[in-house]
């Protein structure tokens, strides 16, 4: 298990509590899991992604993440419409621990209304988060 | 650490590795390096795998009457080897079975070693090694036998994979003579004071080991016993020879996802507290032909001839990598039935299914370019025989999986091979 300090955990994106991240500097917005949440998880074996062109509320699950270890849900970091999902992950689901910020990402979303970004954290606040759980 | 909780005497070596532990059977053990279950894994079907096997326990049986004792406390008939009347277990050899109570039920397994003609040693599974010991000490009645469970005093490791005797001819003293001709389930050497029968096999540093043809992973591979206080010398002395053969340490986690692609179950989940009966390790008892009866009188027999009611054990895999938690879920038939629940899941990272069939990456045949994707599998017990093939549905509470009842999992595996065939590769 990596500590808080060895975390990649990069400042152009905003995370959630669930260990979501989404890239407000892109359009659509991308969205993945984070270094943290890859590590938790262990070698990421199988990934289920939505349909693009559906379309979810904020909180609502849209995928899951298969480890060796675990299955583990993700959530929605805001509302929005699936445009594009990342046909590589299946194949190769184990981008997503070598990449996750990168070749990682799970989908890319039309938000719906961009007040939700603001309910997310950022890099600082995401730290304290993880300090606050471990 | 909790001071209740146990430690095996590679536990510092673990550590300094960076292996994530977890506590199993009392024990705190390995789940898998930083190279990843899914690696380790791998490595034992292509190259080969050392495992920190010093958790499980050994009951020593000796004197005039230990032979009688284990016809009448485990399951396989000592006297019937390779199932010829009159044929009794030859030393050097060891055998798989079960340890049942009066109720059929299984109280551990173990693999039965014959030293000699008085002396036998049972392997039983982690934090079982008192259990067992009182159990026989209970079946002992005026029988002339001594029993000792070697819990802790006697250290183990394995190693598994196709290359594990290319590494043992590197570490072990006059490796020729030693490796020919042993057969799968035949062991070699002995470590005193406890077991003094036999020419010795030692490392080239010294250090006295039994080594036994057998394992857990369903690949070919040893067992070495050796002392306990020899066993980190031991380990790490294999682990270096085994760097130019890319041996890798594996854990629980990679033993576990092995076993069950090779269909081999794990005591007190996949075989417990129910009869043990209509499984797929009735190898381990002494039916005679037609399975009418059984070929000896054993504890627990008169259960499982008449039982009516119990139910079926049969493995599964699934389609892809995904599966469900073992303790929530239950087996339904195709129609929405009931009719059982799930013993074991895990995935075998080595296979997948091509044209309707299972293919491992050892697989001589496998299409060009296969890249196994893991298929999730295990066993369930339901209250109806189901076909190879049946389909059948596994729900947690999560998510659904479909998964075929299958006779066997992962193809092509090595444990039965040709030791000569091995050591030229």
């Amino acid at each position: 298990m990596k500590e808080i300090s060895e975390l990649n955990l990069p400042k152009n994106i905003l995370y959630t509590k669930d260990h979501e991240w989404i890239d407000t500097t892109s359009d659509p917005m991308r969205v993945g899991i984070s270094d943290y949440a890859q590590d938790q998880l262990g070698e990421i074996v199988f990934v289920e992604l939505p349909e693009a062109g559906t379309s979810r509320n904020r909180g609502d699950q849209f995928g899951t993440v298969e480890s060796v270890k675990a299955v583990s849900e993700t959530f929605m970091p805001v509302g929005g419409e699936v445009i594009n999902i990342n046909t590589d992950l299946s194949d190769r689901p184990e981008l997503m621990n070598e990449s996750p910020y990168e070749k990682g990402w799970m989908m890319e979303i039309r938000v719906t209304d961009p007040e939700e970004l603001k309910t997310l954290m950022d890099r600082d606040a995401y730290r304290k988060f993880l300090e606050g759980i471990r | 650490m909790n001071p209740s909780v146990q430690s095996t005497p590679l536990n510092g070596w673990h550590r300094q590795h960076n292996a994530h532990m977890a506590v199993f059977a009392g024990y705190e053990m390995p789940l898998w390096y930083p190279a990843g279950a899914v690696t380790e894994h791998l490595s034992v079907i292509t190259h080969a795998g050392i495992f920190d096997t010093a958790h499980m326990a050994s009951v020593l049986i000796t004197g005039p009457d230990a032979f009688h004792l284990l016809q009448y406390a485990f399951s396989r008939d000592l006297n019937r080897w390779n199932g010829k009347p009159g044929n009794p277990m030859p030393t050097g050899r060891c055998v798989y079975g079960v340890f049942l109570n009066h109720a059929g039920e299984v109280i551990d397994d173990t693999v039965i070693y014959r030293f000699a003609e008085d002396c036998f040693m049972a392997v039983v599974n982690a934090g079982i090694g008192q259990v067992i010991f009182s159990h026989l000490c209970a079946c002992r009645s005026r029988l002339d036998v001594d029993i000792r469970d070697l819990t802790n005093t006697i250290g183990k490791m394995d190693i598994q994979g196709p290359l594990s005797a290319n590494i043992l001819m590197r570490v072990l003293k006059d490796p020729e003579s030693r490796l020919k001709k042993m057969m799968y389930f035949g062991f070699k050497g002995s470590i005193e004071p406890f077991f003094c029968h036999g020419e010795p096999v030692k490392l080239i540093n010294g250090i006295p080991v039994v080594l036994s043809r057998t394992g857990y992973t369903g690949e070919f591979g040893f067992e070495l016993f050796v002392r306990s206080e020899d066993l980190l010398p031991a380990w790490e002395m294999i682990h270096q020879a085994g760097l130019e053969f890319q041996v890798q340490p594996c854990g629980l986690a990679a033993r576990d996802s092995l076993r069950t692609g090779a269909v081999l179950p794990l005591s007190h989940q996949d075989i417990g507290s129910w009869p043990f009966i209509r499984n797929p390790w009735l190898m381990a008892l002494p039916f005679q032909p037609g399975e009418s009866g059984f070929t000896k009188h054993f504890i627990g027999e008169a259960v499982l001839l008449a039982e009516k009611d119990a139910d079926y054990t049969c493995p599964f895999a699934g389609f892809d990598p995904r599966k469900i938690e073992t303790e929530k879920a239950v087996v339904s038939d195709p129609e929405g039935n009931r009719i059982g629940r799930v013993l074991s899941c895990t995935t075998d990272m080595a296979i997948s299914r091509h044209n309707d069939r299972i293919v491992s990456t050892a697989s001589p045949d496998k299409p060009e370019g296969f890249r196994p994707k893991g298929l999730c599998c295990g066993f369930v017990k339901v209250n109806r025989p189901l076909p190879e093939g049946g389909i059948v549905h596994l729900d947690d509470g999560r998510r659904t999986i479909r998964v075929r009842i299958e006779k066997n999992i992962r193809p092509d595996r090595t444990a039965r091979c040709m030791m000569e065939k091995m050591i030229s590769r």
